[in-house]
């Protein structure tokens, strides 16, 4: 099942960057039309939903490990907390390549870029609160759960931001031909398969690593 | 709900007492702000920016800062001696211990700001003119946040050996939303932008110093509820 998943996110993927590189590029800025830079649009949208769909993950498993206390729910936390973190680093790291190209600087404080740092900022908070909290186990997941819900407020204004807010960064995006719009549903099938994918083999060898300190200690 | 005040008013005294006789907080909070003051105040004869842009800067710099100092005393005390362990046995809700710390750091930086606002205006050479109480307002909103979410998380790292630095690291990423709001509805109280701000900037997406304080008090009412909520979580050993 894991390698079949594995396989069709691949193939998905390549289909959509041959597309995306072939009949479905995307002009570049009216400035410099041949600029491959707007073809980055394709790898910037779907990380950006992916990282806060890795953050609902995290917040629903925070919410179930405070109700339920199951440890599986707080690895798989941690496993949506580092892919996120990912799918994140990706989201800043193209954006500014496509402000550079586009606008011609790196970063500048426009409402979505401001929220997208936030974001990565959120994440790697709680990877810091994580490794520098002594004690059980059980602790450190019951403060990593209630941490990971008060970060999870600030996420509405990201989103917020994203659609209803006017900034010089676009809120929706014209395609032009068919090739286009199949280019992008498959990259953002793609990526979104990759995340639960990755979520799913860290989370595994999250719990497998778990169980074998278990036995080590007994 | 008599209980309830009489358990919330014991701990604020206590807390509030327990400063005023050792004073270990207060003063090293006054001096941190004056320092914070003194520096940008330099700053900003460097680079030639605008006064009114500077002052709120060095006001919400020294109050996170110093917010910072009080808050991480607020638990710190208490798991010197295993105190914690009194306020945890004695039976009462959880709920009303973050809401008698929250009163009283937010007490604390009032005083702290009572102090340090004169300071900025005179080292700044500003005043809001008439507008004492939108100065005051905005000042109020802003020390709700930061002692609200500052207490949760004081008592989420009371037990880490690196307890200032993670405490600091905490507050600071998840007040970041808040303080573009703040930052926007000070400049406008000293008159560094103006009341309705159109274009894309980030201070520009708040849009005007009515809606920067409603959003302020959003986050003010939601912060406070989520962490009253989640206190017991974070408290439990």
């Amino acid at each position: 099942m894991r390698r079949l998943l594995l396989v069709v996110t691949f193939l998905l993927m390549f289909g959509a960057i041959w597309i995306a590189l072939t009949v479905g590029a995307i002009k570049g800025p009216p400035a410099n039309p041949d600029s491959p830079v707007r073809n980055i649009f394709y790898a910037h949208v779907p990380s950006s939903i992916c990282s806060l769909i890795c953050f609902l993950v995290l917040l629903v498993v925070s919410i179930g490990y405070l109700y339920t206390g199951r440890p599986v729910l707080d690895l798989v936390a941690l496993a949506a907390v580092e892919v996120g973190l990912l799918f994140a680093t990706v989201l800043n790291a193209t954006g500014s390549i496509f402000s550079r190209g586009e606008w011609g600087v790196w970063w500048t404080p426009t409402p979505r870029l401001v929220t997208s740092a936030i974001l990565w900022f959120l994440y790697v908070a709680y990877l810091i609160l994580r490794s520098s909290l002594p004690g059980s186990a059980q602790r450190r997941a019951r403060i990593c759960a209630v941490f990971a819900i008060i970060a999870f407020l600030d996420v509405p204004l990201v989103i917020i931001s994203a659609r209803f807010i006017p900034d010089m960064h676009r809120a929706s995006f014209e395609f032009t031909s068919t090739w286009q719009t199949a280019a992008f549903v498959m990259s953002m099938m793609a990526t979104v398969l990759l995340a639960a994918t990755f979520i799913w083999l860290r989370a595994d060898l999250l719990i497998s690593e778990s169980k074998l300190q278990e036995e080590i200690v007994l | 709900m008599r209980f309830f005040w009489s358990t919330l008013s014991a701990i604020f005294v206590k807390d509030i007492v327990t400063e005023l006789r050792s004073r270990q907080v207060l003063p090293t909070m006054i001096v941190l702000g004056m320092l914070i003051v003194w520096v940008l105040r330099m700053a900003s004869e460097a680079i030639l920016t605008s006064k009114a842009v500077m002052g709120p800067v060095a006001l919400w710099i020294s109050f996170l800062f110093s917010g910072l100092l009080v808050q991480e005393r607020s638990f710190a005390a208490e798991q010197q001696h295993d105190c914690i362990y009194g306020l945890l046995l004695a039976p009462i809700d959880q709920g009303t211990i973050y809401l008698s710390k929250l009163l009283a750091n937010t007490a604390m930086l009032c005083i702290f700001e009572i102090i340090i606002v004169p300071v900025v205006l005179v080292a700044f050479r500003l005043g809001p003119d008439t507008r004492w109480p939108a100065l005051a307002g905005v000042l109020l909103l802003g020390n709700i946040g930061i002692s609200s979410v500052g207490t949760l998380f004081s008592a989420v790292v009371r037990v880490s050996r690196a307890r200032s630095s993670l405490l600091s690291v905490l507050v600071l990423v998840v007040l970041m939303p808040m303080m573009i709001p703040a930052t926007f509805a000070l400049l406008t109280v000293f008159g560094a932008v103006p009341e309705t701000l159109q274009g894309t900037g980030a201070l520009s997406f708040i849009g005007s110093f009515n809606a920067a304080v409603g959003y302020m008090i959003a986050f003010d009412a939601v912060f406070v509820v989520a962490c009253w909520l989640l206190f017991g979580f974070a408290i439990k050993e």
